[in-house]
């Protein structure tokens, strides 16, 4: 079972030494442009005739003789978009890519609940299969953690860009996109991420591989097969080409820690035996949220 | 073509599942990946697959099969039926006596026969077999026949040069008579790599004649015609050696010693050089010689030396062979015999032995009480009634004892029978000595006596009594009145008597030419106590293990120059101590040694016979070519080959 009691508690554990998390400064830190009705001092502006006396700063008034209106910040709740990747893709590895990512959405999803911001999973492949529409408080979770285990793995032709196209469409305020996926998209990540960037969204990349992914050890004569798109290659493997496919799937690795780099965005990259609570642990570290 | 072994054809039937197994592996192995975008991106990047790529399993399994093909009939051995008609059988006899240590080929004589047997070992052809005779000092068979050319080979560079005398006809005619064993239809031949220094050289090389005689062994035939060759080694280089170097005890002096060294000259040209004489390292004599060619020098040194030592002597002549510039001999040492004379008074016999010096004489008149060991006792006419234990030399008893009946007196009595043999009668003669008033004696116990002269009614004169507490002797010569002690005969009579009491101590033993035996008895040295062993130490220093129980036995062939010890092995002597070249005289003591010098004119002469040298290019070597391996050899190597390029292509192909 995927989500059991102790995953449960291990979530709890998270929530109460994470509630700065989304309100730090490296997930992602949205507060309203909006003056209003907030507690958070922002500025001071002139009276004008009609304004709201309970909003005069006396004290200035006292000193000064100058008639100055206090202006809060005001606070609205933040929307987290989870955008999790259920190609056939994810299926690999031991354990597979896919059960860490569920745990990883449900981790940072209850964090969020419990810091009462609104979450949302969309869940994708060739194109959008589920939705867990946006939602708020603790007590949600345990539905969240429903919709994620009755997930499969499914589709053949993974694109985030047509994924992401059909999302930003939905009218929907604008907040936190976590993809978490292995971007294996022949089609290319990147359109989909400067998609949600476009549209104001702050994209964060949660990126899993499997070890046997980025050291293959298999030689000789082999049929391929694409357990996505179950397409099959002959092919001889040399030492050669592993040191090719290697060369390249750094390079990928570092494309895609590159265009986190490059835009600011948060970007996680992990293997898939690891635990979901070290990753998160390690997330939070990354953002100072916890020692 | 014929195989050995056809049943290992069989072998062929795993082409079965190569096959089978080539077939399986078409089905390639399937390998799910996450995606092979990445295998893609890798795999185009490469060249497309050429024909050979295409091909290179079909040719994988072609190589397989021809592995396959040849490791099978190697295993079956295959031959051609011309192999077994042109088979040879062939002795290689190595000359390794002491000439062929001559350093005129370089490193030696010894080193390029070996170096020449092992080309011929090399040239070998599948199927001939060889064996390997030895011919320095004794014949011996090294390696009985054997086609496994390695085993050969280590035999020929494990055979040791000797300084023995050289025995070629007697190793070709075991050469022969081994070839003569085998009659298979196999060419024979007998191949001798020497230098031509043997009896019997002119003869060697003809066939023996075919025997006649009905009653010839079978391999009469195969004896006669199996061919000899001749690979002659060496040059006409000039030699100068020592042939001869005795030591023997003086005549007239008991500390005296006379050495005999003779020097030959093997060259074509006259010789300067010295001869050196060393006593323990100290020079005693030095002598310039000039020898003409070919020619002969001999000279008998006479010295005094009581302390003995080691003998050496050297030639400062630089040649060729090493062995014969020196020669050694053991000169014993002559100890100090205590002797208490017993008697009323007599000149002669008082100064008989007052003359030796070698003798400490004590005279009483009386017999004394106590007599220390080793002490010779001479009663003259008054005899106890019982000889007391210990040595002693009874001259004229006027009395009986417990050894012999003293009877009536005979008149004249003549010397009739003496015991040549005995050492006690060397160099005496006593038929014409007048003994008037000699006593006739009866021994007591005969199984004890042994009677050195006896007169011509068969009364005993002169005997010897080996009783187990000491040795006695007993003269019935009544010194007054005959001539005896007028007579040479009486000193060495006297000297002869004090040294057999002595147990032979001080003998000399000759130095023995190399390759002889030596014969060993329990009176050369004091035996060791139980539990000890003997060991024979060559002049090398290797040590051989004796028997030490044995009392007589015989030791050799000593085939090196130097001085051979008998030591005796015990905790206090390691064997490192005692194999080291110098051997120190508190590791070990040496309990006999024994002097060995090459001394055969014929090893000296170091040149080869003018007449074979000429031949000596007619022994032409066997050409082995691709024909020294048997056929399984080369269908291995192929499979060999065969297995290296399949699994350069393995490589190529998977790994690389």
């Amino acid at each position: 079972m995927l989500f059991d009691g102790d995953f449960l508690k291990k979530l709890e554990y998270l929530s109460l030494i994470s509630r700065r998390v989304f309100r730090g400064s490296v997930l992602a830190q949205r507060r309203t442009k909006q003056m209003g009705g907030g507690i958070e001092f922002a500025d001071h502006r002139e009276y004008t005739p009609g304004d709201d006396f309970r909003h005069m700063d006396w004290n200035i008034y006292a000193r000064h003789g100058d008639l100055l209106l206090k202006r809060f910040q005001e606070e609205e709740d933040l929307h987290v978009y989870f955008l999790l990747d259920c190609s056939r893709s994810m299926g690999f590895g031991n354990p597979a890519k896919f059960d860490l990512a569920r745990q990883v959405t449900a981790a940072l999803a209850y964090i969020a609940l419990a810091d009462l911001d609104r979450v949302g999973v969309i869940a994708y492949s060739q194109e959008i299969i589920a939705d867990f529409p946006l939602t708020r408080g603790k007590d949600r979770i345990l539905s969240l953690l429903r919709f994620l285990e009755r997930l499969e793995l499914q589709g053949s032709d993974t694109n985030l860009g047509r994924i992401v196209s059909s999302f930003v469409l939905r009218p929907q305020r604008r907040g936190l996109a976590v993809v978490v996926s292995d971007l294996f998209d022949p089609n290319g990540y990147e359109r989909g991420l400067d998609l949600l960037r476009h549209r104001t969204y702050e994209p964060h990349l949660i990126q899993i591989h499997d070890p046997a992914e980025a050291r293959p050890q298999m030689l000789g004569e082999i049929e391929l097969v694409d357990v996505e798109t179950d397409s099959v290659r002959k092919v001889t493997i040399t030492e050669r080409a592993l040191r090719e496919y290697r060369r390249v799937f750094d390079q990928f690795q570092a494309g895609v820690a590159g265009y986190g780099k490059k835009y600011g965005l948060g970007c996680t990259q992990t293997t898939n035996d690891v635990n979901f609570e070290d990753l998160v642990l390690r997330m939070m570290r990354a953002a100072g949220a916890v020692n | 073509m014929q195989f050995d072994s056809p049943s290992s054809l069989g072998w062929l039937a795993l082409a079965v599942p190569i096959v089978v197994f080539y077939i399986l592996k078409i089905r390639l192995r399937r390998q799910p990946v996450s995606t092979v975008m990445f295998w893609t991106q890798v795999l185009d990047e490469q060249n497309p697959r050429s024909i050979w790529q295409r091909l290179r399993h079909l040719v994988s399994l072609l190589l397989q099969l021809a592995m396959l093909l040849f490791l099978a009939l190697a295993l079956a051995d295959p031959f051609f039926s011309w192999e077994v008609r042109s088979a040879r059988r062939i002795v290689a006899v190595i000359d390794n006596s002491a000439s062929m240590n001559s350093t005129d080929v370089k490193p030696s004589r010894l080193a390029d026969a070996k170096r020449q047997a092992e080309q011929l070992i090399a040239g070998m052809r599948h199927r001939d077999e060889i064996a390997l005779v030895a011919a320095g000092t004794q014949p011996q068979v090294i390696v009985g026949f054997t086609s496994r050319q390695k085993t050969v080979r280590n035999a020929v560079q494990f055979m040791s040069a000797t300084d023995g005398p050289s025995h070629v006809s007697e190793a070709v005619a075991l050469g022969r008579r081994l070839l003569g064993e085998r009659q298979d239809g196999k060419q024979q031949e007998v191949i001798v790599f020497t230098d031509g220094r043997f009896d019997g050289v002119e003869n060697l090389s003809s066939p023996v004649p075919v025997a006649n005689d009905a009653e010839a062994p079978a391999s009469g035939e195969a004896l006669a015609q199996a061919p000899v060759k001749l690979q002659i080694i060496g040059t006409r280089t000039a030699n100068l050696g020592i042939t001869q170097f005795q030591v023997r005890r003086s005549l007239v002096d008991p500390l005296g010693y006379e050495i005999l060294a003779e020097v030959t000259n093997a060259s074509d040209q006259a010789v300067e050089c010295r001869l050196e004489v060393e006593l323990n390292g100290e020079a005693i004599d030095v002598v310039p010689l000039k020898l003409d060619a070919a020619g002969k020098w001999s000279q008998v040194f006479e010295k005094t030396s009581a302390s003995g030592g080691h003998l050496f002597a050297r030639l400062n002549y630089e040649d060729t062979l090493v062995a014969d510039n020196t020669a050694s001999a053991v000169l014993p040492r002559r100890e100090v015999q205590p002797v208490v004379l017993v008697t009323s008074g007599n000149l002669f016999l008082q100064k008989v032995f007052e003359v030796n010096p070698l003798v400490k004489l004590t005279v009483v008149a009386e017999a004394p009480a106590t007599i220390p060991a080793g002490t010779v006792v001479v009663y003259h006419r008054v005899t106890p009634e019982k000889i007391p234990p210990g040595l002693a030399f009874v001259i004229d008893p006027a009395n009986t004892s417990d050894l012999f009946e003293v009877g009536e007196p005979i008149a004249n009595p003549i010397v009739t029978r003496q015991d040549k043999d005995s050492p006690l009668m060397s160099h005496v003669r006593l038929d014409n000595v007048l003994m008037p008033e000699a006593r006739q004696l009866t021994p007591t116990f005969l199984d004890q006596t042994q009677v050195l002269a006896e007169a011509v009614t068969k009364e005993p004169l002169f005997f010897a009594v080996n009783r187990p507490e000491g040795r006695v002797l007993v003269l019935t010569v009544n010194l007054d009145k005959g001539d005896l002690p007028l007579r040479t005969a009486f000193p060495i009579t006297v000297a002869n008597a004090l040294h057999w009491f002595a147990g032979n101590k001080g003998d000399l033993r000759e130095s023995l030419a190399a390759g002889s035996l030596a014969t060993v008895t329990s009176n050369d040295f004091v035996r060791p106590a139980k539990g000890q062993t003997l060991v024979l130490r060559s002049p090398a220093g290797e040590l051989m293990p004796l028997p030490a129980s044995s009392d007589r036995m015989t030791i050799g062939p000593l085939d090196q120059c130097g001085l051979w010890t008998i030591l005796e092995e015990s905790a206090g002597n390691s064997p490192a101590e005692l194999t080291s070249p110098e051997l120190k005289s508190e590791t070990a003591i040496p309990l006999l040694e024994i002097a060995c010098n090459l001394a055969s004119a014929t090893e000296t002469d170091v040149r080869p016979p003018e007449e074979l040298l000429e031949v000596k290019t007619n022994v032409s070597p066997i050409m082995a070519g691709l024909g020294s391996r048997p056929l399984w050899f080369w269908l291995l190597l192929l499979g060999l080959i065969l297995t290296t390029v399949e699994w350069a292509m393995y490589q190529r192909r998977v790994i690389s």
